[in-house]
């Protein structure tokens, strides 16, 4: 491979990192306020993409515009989903096997609506978009990347600042800090815990329908995006929405150079190798694991304590 | 066994009657479909039994028992192709498990509670997509068991009636041994534990290797009975899926909670695929989402207070909190404000 090849897996894998970024940002607010690790996320996104494709497919808008619109109804679904399920769930500091199996079920009721209503077949929305490109010399980019990641990057800044100048966001930081000084000072809890499902639903949406631009779906399609998304948050420390960011960049890298890049490997002397792409999956969830053996807080965590040892 | 609301003999009588009946039952000249129903529940119900061992008496929530099941049953599925007796196979099955169960726990082990659940989805995931990709097993595609001689459904019957026996026997006897002791030690408070002298690093990956084992073992008399197995089957996240959810149904930590749950998921499930093969999943994710808003003890918390109506007079001396691995214990502890 030559350098350009390189730079071109570089460029790809840092649009990826954007939209995973969207995608897992959801997942870390309602860990962060509730302790629930939420297992309905991939059924969340499925229907952000089957929303986005209805609204392209019907009234033909644009795909972005059905992406924003994903936002407010997907809010306005979560907090439906939290009055009807997720606040008859017990407080508790750590996630338990009730609020994980409480999600659970209720992805599988989603996942078999999808099929119900879109069956099992794959769909995709294409637009001009996803066959044209930028060329930069030999350095070429898809823009419908390009249009995602700037649409997940201005949710992020947008989140950025529900997050360190509204109420609510405050408040929001205030439980993920400590739960019990937050209520002591008057957080409400409900409420807050209430607008954080629909906070994190909404960007389940919303970067489901950016996913379904850039990747064909079926009703199971969330599942494998679901994962990923759990070990952005992992590596990201589990709380810190800074943290995904920083996560998301070191999957999107992980995924894009660990089967592009030639590792040794001994079979008759010295060769190199390449990992079969069908391998990728595994990588993720291997880091998985390591990252919570080693980074317990994550790699936001790790760079923290040793700025403070420095 | 604690809990189970009629006291007395009966606990032990009523077990043996029933593995008599079911012993007794191919005299009757049953349905093969019949037979394969309860073959299926059995294997279940081992499983749930398994899953219970570490899950209801230790506390450690795993995500990750599809691992043991798969490897048990291309083991088993592996060493019967090759032509060895299905004993030896199954006990192979259990013993790889087993030793899968140490490298797995070695490493996770050290996390606690949550964590650990969190990276047992990752074990899990990663096993299954290793195992779509290992070319002496077909990958993806499958693996086919071809055994010589008929295929005698009994036979099978019989296999997956003595591993649920073996099941129910050694999780009674770790029940009310002391190790069973240490392990609810380990699941109320870890550090407690480890200062009154119980090792919990050791105690979890000796609970987690006998459940390894039972399960692998279930996996593998599977996979001769099934002829065809693949990884999307055996080593799926719906089956880890599956296997924890049968203690929950039933209540978890207990053994006739663990029995219970798998009849009865052994049952539905059967039922719900051949009945409503488009919505059998919208079923049972209500179902599940029901359990768990409405009764969280299982069906032994409903047959609890059922008792508790009987005896009213009587002292209540069952515990009312909701078990702890399931609620976690923030509403325990009163730490709510």
């Amino acid at each position: 491979m030559t350098a350009v090849d390189y730079i071109n897996l570089l460029i790809s894998s840092l649009l990826l990192a954007g939209i995973y970024a969207a995608m897992a940002v959801g997942m870390t607010v309602i860990y962060g306020v509730m302790k629930i690790v939420n297992l309905a996320h991939a059924g969340f996104l499925m229907l952000g993409a089957y929303f986005a494709y209805e609204l392209f497919d019907r009234f033909h808008l644009h795909p972005m515009l059905c992406a924003a619109l994903a936002l407010p109804v997907f809010f306005v679904f979560g907090m439906a989903v939290h009055w009807l399920l997720v606040r008859w769930l017990p407080k508790s500091d750590t996630p338990t096997l009730a609020s994980l199996l409480l999600m659970f079920g209720f992805w599988q009721v989603l996942q078999n609506i999808g099929n119900l209503v879109w069956g099992t077949q794959a769909y995709s929305i294409l637009t001009p978009l996803t066959i044209s490109s930028v060329r930069w010399g030999e350095i070429s980019v898809p823009k419908v990347s390009l249009v995602v990641f700037a649409a997940a990057a201005a949710s992020l800044v947008l989140l950025r600042f529900v997050f360190n100048y509204s109420w609510f966001g405050r408040s929001m930081r205030s439980l993920i800090q400590n739960p019990y000084a937050a209520q002591i000072v008057g957080v409400d809890d409900r409420r807050t815990a209430m607008l954080s499902f629909g906070l994190g639903t909404a960007f389940a949406g919303f970067a489901g329908a950016l996913l379904a631009t850039l990747f064909p779906f079926t009703p199971d399609f969330g599942a494998s995006f679901q994962l990923r998304a759990f070990v952005i948050i992992v590596l990201g420390g589990l709380e810190s929405v800074s943290g995904v960011a920083l996560g998301a960049l070191i999957l999107a890298l992980l995924e894009t150079f660990s089967i592009n890049l030639p590792f040794p490997w001994y079979s008759h002397g010295w060769t190199k190798v390449y990992l079969p792409a069908s391998y990728q999956p595994a990588v993720s969830f291997v880091l998985l694991v390591v990252a919570l053996l080693v980074l317990p807080r994550g790699v936001a965590g790790l760079l923290e304590r040793k700025w403070r040892t420095a | 066994m604690r809990g189970f609301p009629t006291g007395g003999r009966l606990k032990v009588i009523l077990p043996c009657l029933v593995l008599l009946v079911l012993a007794l039952l191919p005299l009757a000249e049953p349905s093969p479909n019949m037979v394969k129903v309860i073959f299926i529940t059995a294997l279940w119900t081992t499983t749930s039994l398994a899953w219970n061992l570490l899950g209801g008496f230790a506390g450690q929530v795993s995500f990750g028992f599809a691992v043991f099941y798969g490897l048990g049953a291309y083991t088993a599925a592996l060493m019967i192709n090759e032509g060895a007796t299905p004993w030896i196979a199954f006990l192979a099955a259990g013993a790889v498990a087993a030793i899968a169960s140490f490298l797995i726990g070695l490493p996770t082990f050290r996390l606690r509670g949550p964590y650990f659940a969190i990276a047992t989805i990752g074990v899990n995931e990663a096993f299954r997509v290793v195992m779509n990709n290992v070319d002496f097993t077909g990958g993806a595609s499958g693996y086919r068991v071809t055994e010589a001689g008929p295929f005698r459904q009994l036979e099978h019957y019989y296999t997956a009636l003595t591993l649920v026996t073996l099941a129910v026997v050694v999780s009674s006897l770790i029940a009310s041994s002391k190790f069973g002791l240490a392990l609810r030690a380990i699941k109320q408070d870890q550090d407690a534990a480890a200062a009154v002298g119980v090792n919990p690093y050791l105690g979890k990956l000796w609970v987690h290797a006998i459940a390894a084992a039972l399960t692998g073992m279930a996996g593998g008399v599977f996979a001769r009975y099934a002829l065809f197995i693949y990884p999307g089957g055996v080593f799926s996240f719906q089956t880890s899926i599956s296997i924890l959810l049968m203690p929950v149904i039933g209540g978890i930590g207990t053994v006739w909670g663990a029995v219970f749950g798998g009849i009865i998921f052994g049952v539905v499930e059967e039922q719900l695929v051949a009945k409503f093969p488009n919505i059998h999943l919208l079923l049972y994710g209500l179902l599940l989402m029901l359990i768990i808003l409405f009764e969280p003890d299982g069906l032994m918390g409903l047959l609890r207070r059922a008792a508790k109506l009987f005896r009213r007079r009587r002292e209540d001396s069952g515990s009312s909190n909701p078990d702890q691995v399931l609620w976690g214990s923030g509403r325990a502890a009163g730490r709510e404000l």
